[in-house]
């Protein structure tokens, strides 16, 4: 249990590693793809949504536009879309970044509701913009260069690296001050503004940073389906499922949108494996959704570390808390061995 | 002595409500000023304008001679006025130690990123902690502390932006005796150690014992000010107090 516990990072890599080639078909590689995919998106999502608790349904917009800005790169400029998806995901973060300082004035459901606005927006562009995204039948762009035997591996382990990244990112805001003044406007908006907290200048950073992956996630599917459509890159479900996954792992927590990616996305194939083609699984996934709410407002994450917790520890301590409890200590420890040394 | 904060002719209607009106008040730099009046008199609706969350519809504001009217309340924290609250607000899902983190004076990129900054200024979070007698709550969510210890880490975790004046609204508000004892012992500290304050107060009590200037407002503007001897035998202020 032990070793499982100080390991567990390194043996879930391993297995990822190791999963193309312990199931060969495609199909495996191709589920393998787009539980990554979320899983990075729906981390990304965290960002605002689990962090600042600015919940945004608008987040297919940077979604589409990455797909669409890759797309266009490489047909206009040739530009392989796996070494410029990263770099134009950067003008979405940026469009986002000034797209978030309109859309930020705003607050609780009008945020939702400007956050779909703006895809709406995006996407009735995207249609009607015809010399440049070919409207409704779509953008086409060239396959990979790869033997199709092997085309939906390299996006696998592509996207696998892009996924550590974003936890990285997610990790390494929440554990700064940066991540504490985001967290701290969840609880209390008006007070962290009073005591010093830049807020305006922090929702609009965490949403660039929330649209980044995502817009890079867009870029990276565009060159797997090899064919968008502004229905399909501009499309609602897309930003709902990364909530959904969010919420089912645990809201604000580091690794609850990975779990949930892990969960859903698997669990929606499989829905629509059994039942066909139809919009069945949207109806199961909602009313997975409205049990998850119900019985775990907090996700599966939260809820079961509260559980253990609780079990070993009369009272639950605080994730953040116990990060920085540990900081203090190791400060004092190593402060007092400077005193030690410098008695000797 | 100098002026710290100088409120001149401002006025704020909220609908037809004339909250704050024609207000001119001074305070002077590292006293204890207290401000009273009766309930619905504008208290609470000055320190808001003051400190950025209300924008005054006419007059100006001023700390240390600069203008803070219209800033963004972060602004002026960072220029060193910090507040309190009549009902105490926290971040309730954070623990006292994060709550003691949050709140600080100026803040450029490399800091905001960087999680090695926090290693002094915990050990300046601490070090307020066991100033207030909170330290061995430092883990516990805010949200678990009793009134009083909120109203203590409130106080303290705002010191952590090391402000020059502190406004308090109420601080002996619906507290014992002891921590009113307790608090009042901790604001004259810092008075000592260069803090001005400017306190909002319903216990007379406390006011008389601890400032050592009052203001008294009434309809949202000044109607009386001077030493705590002088506004107790002032006939406009008792008249204000009882009503005609």
């Amino acid at each position: 249990m032990e070793f499982l516990r100080r390991w567990w990072k390194l043996i879930a890599l391993l297995i990822l590693l190791a999963f193309p080639w312990v199931y060969r078909e495609p199909y495996y590689h191709s589920l393998g793809f787009f539980v990554l995919l979320y899983a990075m998106m729906a981390t990304s999502w965290n960002i605002m949504g689990g962090y600042t608790g600015y919940k945004s349904l608008g987040h297919s917009a940077f979604y589409g536009l990455g797909a669409y800005l890759v797309a266009i790169a490489a047909n206009k400029l040739g530009w392989n879309p796996l070494i410029s998806a990263p770099f134009l995901a950067i003008i979405v973060a940026l469009v986002a970044v000034l797209l978030g300082w309109i859309m930020l004035r705003t607050s609780g459901s009008a945020f939702v509701i400007a956050t779909i606005a703006m895809l709406l927006i995006f996407r009735i562009t995207a249609l009607n913009l015809r010399e440049i995204t070919k409207g409704a039948p779509g953008l086409s762009q060239p396959l990979p260069p790869w033997s199709p035997e092997f085309s939906r591996m390299p996006f696998y382990y592509y996207i696998l690296f892009w996924l550590i990244v974003a936890l990285f990112v997610s990790w390494y805001i929440r554990r700064s001050r940066f991540g504490l003044g985001l967290v701290a406007m969840r609880d209390d908006e008006g007070k962290a503004e009073m005591v010093g907290v830049n807020t305006t200048l922090y929702k609009i950073l965490a949403f660039g940073v929330s649209a980044y992956f995502v817009a890079l996630g867009g870029g990276v599917w565009s060159y797997f389906t090899s064919h968008i459509s502004p229905i399909y890159a501009f499309d609602i479900l897309v930003g709902v499922d990364m909530i959904l996954m969010t919420m089912l792992g645990g809201l604000g927590t580091l690794w609850g949108p990975v779990l949930g990616a892990f969960i859903l996305v698997p669990a929606r194939d499989l829905i629509l494996f059994k039942f066909g083609s139809t919009s069945i699984y949207l109806a199961i996934t909602g009313g997975l959704m409205m049990l998850v709410i119900i019985f775990m407002p907090k996700g599966f994450l939260t809820t079961i570390t509260d559980w253990v917790e609780n079990r070993h520890a009369p009272r639950a301590a605080h994730q953040g808390a116990r990060s920085m409890a540990d900081i203090y200590d190791s400060s004092s420890e190593k402060k007092q061995g400077e005193d030690e040394s410098s008695h000797e | 002595m100098n002026e710290m904060l100088r409120i001149a002719c401002v006025s704020r209607r909220f609908g037809g409500i004339q909250a704050v009106r024609d207000c001119n008040i001074s305070v002077q730099s590292g006293s204890i000023t207290g401000l009273i009046g009766p309930n619905g008199s504008g208290k609470t609706t000055l320190f808001n304008l003051i400190t950025g969350v209300y924008s005054p519809d006419e007059g100006e504001i001023l700390f240390e001679g600069k203008t803070i009217t219209n800033l963004p309340p972060s602004r002026i924290c960072h220029g060193g006025l910090s507040r309190t609250f009549q009902i105490t607000r926290l971040f309730w899902e954070m623990t006292a130690l994060e709550n003691m983190i949050v709140p600080i004076r100026q803040v450029g990129f490399r800091s905001l990123l960087g999680p090695d900054m926090f290693r002094n200024e915990i050990d300046r979070a601490m070090g307020l902690l066991e100033r207030v007698g909170l330290t061995h709550l430092k883990d516990e969510p805010a949200r678990k502390l009793s009134f009083g210890q909120q109203k203590l880490l409130e106080f303290a975790a705002i010191l952590m932006a090391d402000p020059k004046m502190v406004m308090l609204d109420e601080p002996a508000g619906g507290v014992n005796p002891t921590m009113i004892r307790f608090i009042m012992d901790l604001i004259r500290d810092l008075n000592k150690e260069g803090v001005t304050f400017l306190v909002v107060e319903h216990n007379m009590g406390v006011v008389m014992e601890l400032c050592d200037h009052v203001i008294v407002l009434d309809q949202g503007t000044k109607l009386a000010e001077g030493s705590p001897e002088m506004i107790q035998t002032n006939p406009a202020v008792l008249d204000a107090y009882l009503g005609t």
